[in-house]
């Protein structure tokens, strides 16, 4: 369970960029939340706040009852995180990747390499498992990615972009893990630009507009609101231009 | 999987973990391990043999005196004496005087022709060397050419003072020995400067490609910001970056530290006197040196490496770093003053002068490696610090 109330982040000497600008929004266990909005919106920098990498300039947001701010080790420990950045050790095995990140959330021994193989079995990366990074193509790469922000079975999994650069069935692939990953009980947010995402993919969607909320609900409940036949145009209305959006 | 089965780590136990990582990142990266390591035990014996070989070459012509004598005939006993010491005895030409003023001539022994006349009437006899000090190529066969003759008046006194019954110690009662306090600017210093210059720049080369790699690299690769969202600060991340390229940096200076000390002990090195020694107590005497050095090198690395947004950019930022650390030993052995004390507190010069002090032999005074190692470890801190924080940065983190 994700709770966000009134979070800031501005940038600038003299903090003139307001990138997030008392954003509000709460994200529900066995669910999936879309971050819906035009490049340059905030989504980015709400995720990274949330994931504990930036501090908030005001507001507050919490993970499971734990703040972000004051308790950001035992949040740490919650979450898994795709971010934007999504690289990996391309000396290293798939597998090794994954250990890595497994070992810094304090697992270890057979109990861990028993978690790595089901992950990536899961994925369909079990053949590639023992190869190096090094060549793998970008979905490849994005399940290698997703198995090491999911070895410590967070409770909360936070994706920024998830589709980004994949081809569709790397896509479709990764609906699929979501949706499994939504019916083993986990909340799951996810950003994107990309409008038809948000209708395929998500149980309630967040509306983000010059770093604040400008509407949430699940899809049914946004085109009662706006009164428009189709999800796309009811976006469009409530963020007032389609500018930076992707059908 | 429940949470029960996750153990608490502590900083310690996080810092490992990545060092492991990074070890095996370093070690898969063969090409750059094994061209840093090669480099290393190469480079050294190399040098090291033309140096010696040049050398060499200089002693074998010192030794192979050629000497124009005027009027040999007139000292056959002297002549003869000369030929045994291995000089090539030759008639000077009769323009000898201006030949040597012009340089073509190093040194000439001319021998008076009353020299048989004024033996037999028990006088001194005048043999005249003349040569132009200024030269500095002429120095080595002047200085032999007199040592030959002092030797000569030696020998020929003690056996007049044996025939009249006395100890030759009577005429000698100074015993004068030469103690040859040679500075870096004189002969075979070059091999002295160069050993500890080579182990000075190893401490750096041996840990660019891997810092950077470990910096601008993941930088570039775009694997920092999910790292840093597991439960890891920044100083844990850049303590067990900074330990693991120290560690390598290490390996990179034993390595060349042994290729010195192999090749100096066991390689069958031309004949010529070595200016030191460089026997197992000097090389642990250069790794106790190195050492400030093997933890600030890569710490600095470290932090400038963070700086650079892809490789090439980090690259171009530690062509500074290698300028200023190959050129401060080259600029302390051509100020052929003596060293102020203060220079003892500056990271890499004073490193240079203790490497220079151990090669002469001397010990090297506990306070003195203290006051060398001050700097280094406090600046050590700082970069880790420093690196820390830059760490926490998003653009930093964020870089793709």
């Amino acid at each position: 369970m994700i709770v966000v109330d009134g979070l800031v982040k501005t940038f600038g000497k003299r903090g003139e960029i307001r990138a997030v600008d008392g954003a509000t929004f709460s994200a529900d266990d066995a669910a999936i939340t879309g971050l819906l909005g035009p490049n340059g919106a905030g989504k980015t920098t709400l995720l990274r706040m949330l994931a504990t990498l930036i501090p908030p300039d005001a507001g507050f947001a919490s993970i499971d009852g734990l703040d972000i701010v004051r308790e950001r080790d035992g949040v740490r420990g919650r979450i898994g995180v795709l971010s934007d950045a999504r690289g990996l050790y391309a000396r290293l095995t798939a597998r090794e990747n994954v250990r890595y990140y497994g070992r810094l959330h304090g697992l270890g021994g057979t109990a861990l390499e028993a978690r790595i193989d089901a992950l990536l079995g899961q994925l369909g990366l079990a053949a590639l498992a023992d190869r190096r990074t090094q060549g793998f193509s970008q979905g490849e790469k994005m399940k290698v990615a997703i198995a090491r922000a999911l070895v410590h079975d967070p409770a909360t999994i936070m994706l920024d972009e998830p589709t980004s650069g994949l081809d569709v069935m790397s896509i479709r692939g990764l609906r699929e893990q979501l949706f499994a990953l939504r019916a083993a009980g986990k909340c799951i947010l996810l950003s994107t630009h990309v409008m038809q995402e948000v209708a395929l993919l998500c149980d309630r969607i967040v509306i983000l507009g010059h770093g604040r909320v400008q509407a949430a609900g699940t899809g049914a409940e946004l085109l009662t609101r706006t009164g428009e036949a189709s999800l796309e145009d009811a976006f469009v209305r409530l963020l007032g231009s389609a500018e930076g959006l992707a059908a | 999987m429940s949470a029960s089965e996750k153990v608490r780590i502590g900083a310690i136990g996080r810092i490992a973990i990545i060092v492991g990582k990074e070890l095996t990142d370093i070690v898969r990266d063969r090409r750059t391990m094994l061209i840093t390591l090669l480099m290393a035990m190469a480079a050294g014996p190399i040098f090291l043999a033309l140096i010696l070989n040049m050398a060499a070459n200089q002693a074998e012509r010192a030794r192979e005196l050629r000497l124009p004598v005027d009027g040999a005939g007139n000292a056959p006993a002297l002549i003869a004496f000369l030929e045994r010491q291995q000089v090539a005895i030759v008639t000077a030409p009769p323009d000898y005087e201006a030949r040597i003023r012009r340089g073509d001539l190093d040194v000439v022994l001319a021998i008076d022709a009353d020299f048989e006349q004024s033996v037999a009437a028990g006088k001194p006899a005048t043999v005249r060397l003349v040569y132009d000090r200024s030269r500095d190529r002429a120095r080595a066969a002047i200085d032999s050419a007199e040592a030959l003759l002092r030797a000569y008046n030696r020998q020929w006194g003690t056996q007049r003072l044996l025939l009249r019954g006395i100890a030759p110690q009577v005429a000698s009662p100074l015993d004068v020995q030469g103690v040859d306090l040679a500075t870096p600017q004189q002969s075979g210093a070059l091999i002295l400067f160069l050993v500890a210059y080579y182990g000075l720049f190893a401490s750096l080369m041996g840990s660019i490609a891997v810092a950077l790699d470990a910096t601008a690299g993941e930088r570039e690769r775009g694997s920092l910001e999910p790292l840093l969202a597991t439960p890891l600060s920044t100083l844990q991340l850049a303590v067990g970056k900074w330990l693991a390229i120290g560690a390598f940096d290490l390996l990179v200076v034993l390595l060349t530290l042994a290729g010195f000390y192999l090749t100096l002990n066991f390689a069958p090195l031309p004949a010529i006197g070595v200016p030191f020694l460089f026997g197992s107590a000097e090389l642990v005497r250069f790794v106790a040196i190195l050492l400030p050095l093997v933890m600030l090198l890569p710490a600095v690395l470290l932090y400038v490496g963070l700086r650079g947004r892809t490789l090439k950019e980090a690259q171009s930022n530690v062509s500074a770093l290698v300028f200023v650390v190959s050129i401060v030993p080259v600029v302390q052995l051509f100020l052929q003053k003596k060293e102020p004390a203060w220079l003892l507190w500056v990271p890499v010069s004073s490193q240079y002068t203790l490497l220079t002090r151990a090669l002469r032999g001397d010990v090297i005074a506990m306070a003195d490696w203290l006051q060398s190692a001050a700097l280094p470890l406090l600046l050590t801190a700082a970069a880790l610090t420093a690196a820390a924080r830059l760490l926490r940065r998003e653009d930093v983190f964020a870089g793709r």
